[in-house]
């Protein structure tokens, strides 16, 4: 009697133990297959990113010798601003301060390094950051690119929205004095597409996070009021 | 009559469990569905956000940036099926710690930056106040959901469960 009771007891060990193993290869098995899912996971959005990123840029007629932004004026401080078309903060910084810039240019204080970031191509349907700023780079071909940035933040769409067509921005290109045949075909190539990646990878790069960053010698602004503007000019021409 | 109100109370826990356990796996699910989709499609911009935190060099954020989006997609669709949820709410936890710990270094150093946790990120405009702690606490809700399915991992309508043959037992050790 004993010993039966013994034996059937054996049997249920022995078929727990089973029970027990099945499921942890079957947890191992169902683990193993979950890790793989991700690490591929990661490794499709780091090849996609990898392919989108390309290699070669041809930096428009006046930019730097680093391609990184356009250049305007000769004075002996550096202004560097980075700005991304679609930007309210930008339009404001360029309403509020643009004419000072412009003046400290005009008078031989500074020179000017304009990089159009395309930070923010999520808030548009179109990619317009991009588009605008390799449209600048046409404009910089033309010799109007100041102009072309002036009519490009007055008549700036909002944000989410699609953003101005290829053919308005032709149409302010030609508004401002640019050959229409010419300032056409390049904006609607994407001539300077990967100048605008390279001068906003670069821009990342040096640690500008947002739209608009001002910096004077290399040195963020934190006042970007005409004073502080000036006053950030003057103390780095001493 | 006391007796039996105790034990029904206790009695109701292992039927209800499952169910929380099911909503808890749908709602994480949702949490890496909709963080992972809004940034996928600016991968740039991702690692931009990634960057923004200044705390590995730029061409690791970019990396990350670009990885991360696709594999929240990817633990979204696990937690989704209920496949391998235990790991997969203890990788969830994982990351949420990381996203805590960086939200909470950034706030620590004084930058002014989106968490980026889903979409935007990067520095703020000035003016703009940085909103640390409602970012800390959101994610805080998001661990408890992880860590109840790391606690309780099997619930119904899973694969888990219907790997196992078996309705959702008490005392499960996977």
């Amino acid at each position: 009697m004993s010993s039966r009771k013994g034996r059937n007891e054996a049997a249920r060990v022995v078929r727990e133990q089973l029970a027990r193993e099945k499921r942890r290869k079957r947890t191992l098995w169902t683990s193993v297959g979950a890790v793989v899912v991700l690490v591929i996971a990661g490794l499709i959005g780091w090849s996609v990113y990898s392919s989108q990123k390309s290699d070669t840029f041809t930096a428009p007629p006046g930019a730097n010798d680093a391609g990184t932004g356009v250049v305007l004026g000769t004075g002996p401080v550096t202004i560097d601003l980075y700005e991304d078309y679609l930007c309210p903060a930008c339009k404001q910084f360029q309403q509020a301060s643009g004419e000072t810039v412009n003046q400290l240019v005009s008078s031989g204080k500074a020179k000017v390094v304009f990089h159009p970031v395309a930070y923010l191509n999520r808030f548009s349907t179109t990619e317009y950051s991009t588009r605008s700023s390799a449209a600048s780079g046409c404009a910089a071909k033309g010799g109007k690119f100041k102009e072309f940035t002036d009519a490009l933040f007055a008549q700036q769409p909002a944000e989410g929205s699609a953003g101005l067509s290829n053919d308005q921005l032709i149409d302010i290109g030609a508004g401002v004095g640019l050959d229409r045949d010419d300032f056409g075909s390049c904006v609607r190539d994407g001539t300077y597409t990967a100048w605008t990646e390279h001068v906003t990878d670069d821009a990342s790069k040096a640690g500008v996070t947002g739209t608009p960053t001002i910096k004077v010698n290399g040195t963020a602004v934190e006042d970007r009021s005409p004073a502080g503007i000036t006053a950030a000019v003057e103390a780095a021409g001493k | 009559m006391g007796v039996t109100t105790a034990r029904t109370a206790a009695g109701r826990w292992p039927v209800v469990r499952p169910w929380f356990g099911l909503a808890a796996r749908l709602g994480l699910a949702a949490v890496w569905l909709f963080a992972g989709g809004a940034k996928v499609g600016d991968l740039a911009a991702s690692g931009r956000a990634v960057n923004a935190y200044q705390v590995m060099p730029y061409e690791v954020a970019t990396a990350i940036g670009a990885a991360l989006p696709f594999v929240e997609l990817a633990l979204g669709l696990l937690l989704l099926a209920g496949l391998a949820t235990r790991l997969s709410a203890g990788i969830s936890a994982a990351l949420l710690l990381v996203f805590i710990a960086g939200i909470a270094s950034a706030w620590a150093r004084g930058l002014a930056i989106d968490c980026g946790c889903f979409g935007s990120g990067g520095q703020l405009a000035a003016g703009q106040a940085p909103s640390y702690l409602p970012e800390i606490l959101r994610d805080l809700g998001f661990l408890a959901l992880a860590g109840f399915l790391l606690i309780w991992p099997r619930t119904p309508f899973s694969v888990d469960g219907w790997l196992a043959g078996d309705p959702p037992v008490e005392d499960d050790d996977e």
